[in-house]
């Protein structure tokens, strides 16, 4: 039996918020921390519309609006207004000569000034008034120990022994599908584990805190809360810390959950700061990024770098199907041994060879060549980097084609009709299936025919009918 | 958006002239300096909000030199470290209020200590330093015209937002580099007319109805007395434009030797005694 192969989705933001109920959209956009957010992965033409109406306290006729783009832009414009419909941040309304007019959210549009002008609540305490800190972190550490905790995560994932995740953590990878655990066992990877691995890590937090957002209604949190919370995060400044003060209960127990996935970092579970990691911040700006897109060009690497794995590459790809891993951190060596064959392994470098036999576990395990393609590319040496294509296309071209030998054949379910006494009988037959659009091969010469199981029934009856009539 | 990766500097030169303010707000007290700096901010946090990638820089143009209001000298960037001075304690996004308290702090400093009575601002100067150049000196026209052709040359557009008086230095740049002038009919809409007109960036104005460029008054103006000439001499060394001949150039000082007509010097015949 053939496995389905489940392909790793990835929404963005937008695609994300356009499917939440419009009652928790415009609570959430009650922040500032949120507006700017969403305002920033709007495309360029819309923030230009947005910022036009922002200062504006009365509707403006749409036949204005769609009067400020020159005549071959339109497709933009259209683009714009549904964008902005369909995250709620403008709407339709009638102004007083009867035309339609466009207003911007009220809610929306007044934290969007906050966040431009000021007023209102501060988004999180500055921590101040804790006065500076005697155990103060700076940026090389904080980047340490983000990339130690999410490594643990994926090593977890790979099944390294020494690798100990938290509960929570551990049911959280099942419910998200990456993980599958039996009654009882340890949880071991899924094909759609496989697939995450080889993501980027931006595109791997953003994915992560989906599945973590989806699950917090269940836990009894406010979806709104932690979300507003997330972007916050997203906007500090890294090497400042913050102040819990003012954190509700959910959202403390959403901050340690935070801690052990690396996007923050406190000295104690009962200390009174905290301080973001690069993780946070670039979890916002991951949200772009769509995982399963093939990024053909190297400028994904700033947001797929790991920090303190190099922000650089570390792969080299050779025309002899040669894979040189200039590391050794486990975890990379861990992947890297996921689709190739390990020959030599230096105390700085890992020795692999790309196999039919090596690609051809992988797939079966559920990967596809393009996320392999995309592993090694995103991972790629700066003097790889140097040459186009980055990759040499024999190597790519070839994976892909021991991806397509497993796609020779294709599997289509079906009846088997044969040893009929003439030829005429075959042929009514055949025509009848023909005309039900449920034939699915025949032979005439051996007068052999298969029909769809759904079409089975219908045939049998019919063959039924013209048996009792001759 | 591939366009992410590129930074945007958006660099704003104010002309702070405290003459010309201090008159303004006489004039018109619901439009004081204060009032257009408030504007001037609103763009420059616009500009920041949109992107992650867009930086900013604004500079004072005063009589005497031009000032980076932000980022300043005295900051120390970046990651603000124990800068308690710095968060406004409200909704603003963190980055915009350090960036807001600096300008303030900045342009009060400015102001104090700056003296100069003269009405007119360094604005070439100011350019200059916009385009990473320090040059203090004079002879404004020759600078501020090397400064439009180097914005050019990189790519730079200069837009001009003007609240008294036209200006053809200001034209002429502009529509050198491809930017915009507005001469804004209503001084107290400056933010707004800031965010229409100005905060779109190329890409996006190339989609926008914008206004239209006015009709730009390329005469030069002579070295000597400031006036618009279309007709008249310009020394071969340095190629500074006079009304008037002059035997030097004032500007590099050569000399000219002009070949005039050959003078046919009155031959005196001598006369020959008749035999």
């Amino acid at each position: 039996m053939m496995k389905l192969r489940v392909q790793l989705q990835c929404k963005n933001l937008h695609e994300y918020l356009r499917e939440l109920s419009p009652e928790i959209l415009d609570r959430l956009y009650n922040h500032p921390a949120t507006c700017l957010a969403v305002y920033r992965e709007l495309p360029s033409l819309a923030k230009n519309y947005v910022m036009r109406m922002l200062f504006l306290d009365q509707p403006l006729p749409q036949a204005a609006v769609a009067l400020w783009v020159k005549k071959d832009s339109q497709k933009d414009h259209d683009e714009c207004v549904s964008v902005l419909a369909g995250l709620r941040l403008w709407h339709s309304q009638q102004l007083q000569g009867g035309l339609q007019g466009y207003i911007l959210n009220p809610v929306f549009k007044d934290n969007l000034r906050i966040a431009l002008l000021g007023g209102g609540r501060a988004w999180a305490d500055e921590g101040s008034s804790l006065g500076p800190d005697r155990h103060a972190r700076d940026i090389e550490s904080l980047d340490r120990y983000a990339m130690e905790r999410w490594e643990v995560i994926l090593h977890f994932m790979v099944g390294s022994p020494s690798a100990a995740v938290s509960q929570d953590l551990a049911q959280l990878l099942v419910q998200a599908g990456l993980m599958k655990s039996e009654s009882g066992e340890a949880p071991y990877i899924t094909s759609a584990g496989f697939q995450f691995l080889l993501l980027d890590t931006a595109s791997q937090l953003w994915y992560f805190t989906l599945q973590y957002l989806k699950s917090a209604q269940s836990r009894g949190m406010d979806l709104v809360e932690i979300l507003s919370f997330l972007f916050q995060l997203s906007f500090s400044t890294l090497g400042r810390d913050y102040s819990v003060e003012g954190m509700s209960e959910s959202l403390l127990t959403f901050l340690q959950h935070l801690r052990e996935f690396g996007l923050v970092f406190q000295r104690k579970r009962k200390s009174r700061r905290y301080y973001p990691t690069r993780l946070a911040i670039t979890l916002a700006a991951g949200v772009t990024s769509s995982s399963s897109s093939s990024s053909s060009s190297s400028s994904s690497s700033t947001l797929g770098s790991t920090p303190g794995a190099g922000d650089t590459g570390f792969i080299v790809v050779e025309t002899n199907y040669r894979i040189y891993a200039y590391t050794n951190s486990e975890l990379q060596i861990a992947l890297v041994a996921l689709f190739s064959e390990m020959l030599y392994r230096f105390p700085n470098v890992v020795v692999a060879q790309v196999t039919r036999e090596s690609v051809q576990q992988a797939i079966a395990n559920g990967i596809t060549a393009q996320q392999i393609i995309h592993f090694l590319r995103t991972r790629a040496h700066p003097v790889m980097l140097k040459q186009t294509p980055v990759l040499p296309p024999t190597i790519t071209d070839q994976i892909r084609l021991w991806e397509l030998e497993r796609d020779r054949l294709q599997f289509t379910e079906g009846v088997l009709y044969n040893q009929f006494l003439s030829q005429t009988d075959f042929e009514v037959l055949r025509d009848r299936a023909q005309g039900l659009g449920c034939l699915v091969w025949q032979d005439v010469t051996h007068r052999v025919m298969v029909v769809t199981p759904q079409g089975h029934s219908e045939v049998k009856r019919f063959w039924k009918r013209q048996k009792s009539h001759t | 958006m591939a366009s992410d990766d590129d930074t945007n500097l958006l660099v704003i030169v104010v002309d702070v002239n405290p003459i010309w303010w201090g008159q303004q707000a006489q004039r018109e007290p619901q439009f004081t300096l204060s009032k257009c700096l408030d504007a001037v901010m609103v763009m420059g946090n616009s500009h920041m909000a949109m992107t992650r990638t867009n930086k900013l820089a604004v500079i004072a143009s005063h009589c005497q030199d031009s000032h980076f209001l932000y980022p300043s000298k005295n900051w120390k960037g970046g990651d603000g470290s124990g800068d308690d001075a710095s968060s406004s304690g409200d909704g603003k996004y963190e980055l915009l209020s350090v960036a807001n308290n600096l300008i303030a702090e900045e342009i009060r400093e400015v102001m104090s200590k700056s003296k100069g009575n003269s009405t007119d601002t360094m604005l070439a100067g100011s350019l200059a330093k916009a385009l990473c150049s320090a040059d203090d000196c004079a002879l404004q026209y020759m600078n501020f015209m090397n400064v439009i052709f180097a914005a050019q040359k990189q790519s730079v557009l200069i837009d001009a937002c003007v609240l008294d008086s036209d200006s053809g230095l200001l034209q002429q740049a502009c529509d050198i580099t491809g930017g915009l002038y507005l001469k804004i009919p209503q001084k107290v809409a400056l933010a707004q007319y800031l965010l229409w007109v100005f905060l779109p960036d190329s890409e996006q104005r190339s989609q926008l109805v914008l206004p239209p460029p006015v009709h730009v008054d390329y005469r030069a103006a002579c070295f000597c007395h400031r006036n618009l000439i279309e007709i008249g001499y310009v020394c071969s060394v340095c190629l500074s434009i006079f009304c008037n001949f002059s035997p030097i150039c004032t500007t590099c000082e050569t000399a000219f030797k002009i070949q005039l007509p050959t003078m046919v010097k009155a031959k005196k015949k001598k006369l020959k005694p008749m035999s």
